[in-house]
């Protein structure tokens, strides 16, 4: 049980670094490219996301007219798509707000 | 006790970082809880506690039985300890006055980073080291050089997925309530309260559904 617990506690501190931290600068013309860049990325990030969002729900509810007793598993798998399909817009909202400060 | 070793907090008056207080909040509440509950426990009059608790660890099981196979149940430990302290992490936040501690990013990593210990250490414990890092070959040998960079990355992006998405989920939901705080002090805040239950809830689900997937892939036996 010991030993266990020591290979557990030695692979987290294994992983463990340290965060490094850039420099912001101004740019010259005051034409900030990062929040253009930013605010574009956003919206087509969402945008998919939405229409993907809109097949998988469109295709579950489809499945769940035609064969209610598989509502359960169905449901399952609408709600796992999903998640996975709005995790990848909150990636790009998150590498977003790291360069917009 | 850590001034021994030359090391001080950054602001004196604070020493211990929001989060790490909430941690300790939710620990002590998950602690409380059960010994409530295991004080309440009886066979032939069930009260209140030990029905919810009894439908959240069937809830478990039976997940983890349908993801891993007949052995699911061995390794309920883990996903109730992960799913009880995200869930109640997570509604923490709600409550006036406290943060929640899976808004900071540490906390989620936390959390990824050990449920990827642990399914490899399952792994491990399952097939020996030897048999489960043959598994990143894949299906033939000859595919070896393309299949183990692909794994790796898999692999890699699996603690990193779950941090993000835990910790953005969390993170985002608060920053739009404080929005529409700002703008209309009212009733709107009320729907998007309502909206980050909801997702919270959901998040933690998600977390421990999927550490239970990747158990079930690091210890599945090809028939």
């Amino acid at each position: 049980m010991s030993t266990k617990l020591t290979l557990l506690m030695l692979v987290l501190f294994v992983f463990a670094s340290p965060i490094f931290a850039q420099a912001q600068t101004t740019p010259a013309n005051n034409l900030h490219w990062v929040a253009v860049t930013a605010g574009f990325s956003m919206a087509i990030a969402s945008g998919l996301c939405g229409l993907a969002q809109a097949r998988a729900v469109a295709a579950a509810a489809e499945g769940m007219a035609r064969n209610p007793s598989a509502s359960a598993a169905i449901r399952f798998a609408l709600l796992l798509g999903l998640v996975l399909i709005e995790s990848l817009v909150l990636y790009t909202l998150v590498s977003m707000l790291l360069k917009v400060v | 006790m850590l001034g021994l070793f030359n090391v001080h907090a950054a602001n004196a008056a604070r020493p211990w970082a929001n989060f790490v207080t909430m941690q300790i909040v939710v620990a002590l509440i998950l602690v409380v809880l059960f010994a409530v509950l295991r004080s309440r426990l009886s066979p032939d009059r069930p009260g209140k506690a030990q029905h919810i608790f009894e439908l959240i660890y069937n809830f478990l099981r039976g997940t983890s039985e349908e993801q891993i196979g007949h052995h699911g149940s061995r390794y309920v430990a883990f996903f109730g300890t992960i799913f009880l302290f995200i869930l109640f992490a997570n509604l923490l936040g709600i409550i006036p006055g406290f943060e929640s501690p899976t808004m900071f990013p540490y906390v989620p990593a936390g959390c990824a980073l050990a449920a990827f210990a642990y399914y490899n250490v399952m792994g491990v414990k399952e097939h020996g080291v030897g048999k489960y890092l043959a598994h990143f070959v894949g299906p033939m040998p000859l595919l070896a050089p393309l299949m183990i960079p692909i794994e790796l990355i898999s692999h890699m992006a699996r603690p990193l997925s779950l941090t993000i998405r835990l910790f953005a989920n969390m993170y985002a939901g608060e920053q739009v309530t404080l929005v529409f705080l700002g703008l209309v002090p009212l009733v709107v805040p009320v729907a998007f309260m309502g909206l980050h239950v909801f997702v919270s809830i959901l998040q933690a689900y998600i977390f421990t559904l999927l550490t239970m997937i990747y158990v079930g892939a690091a210890v599945a036996h090809e028939h």
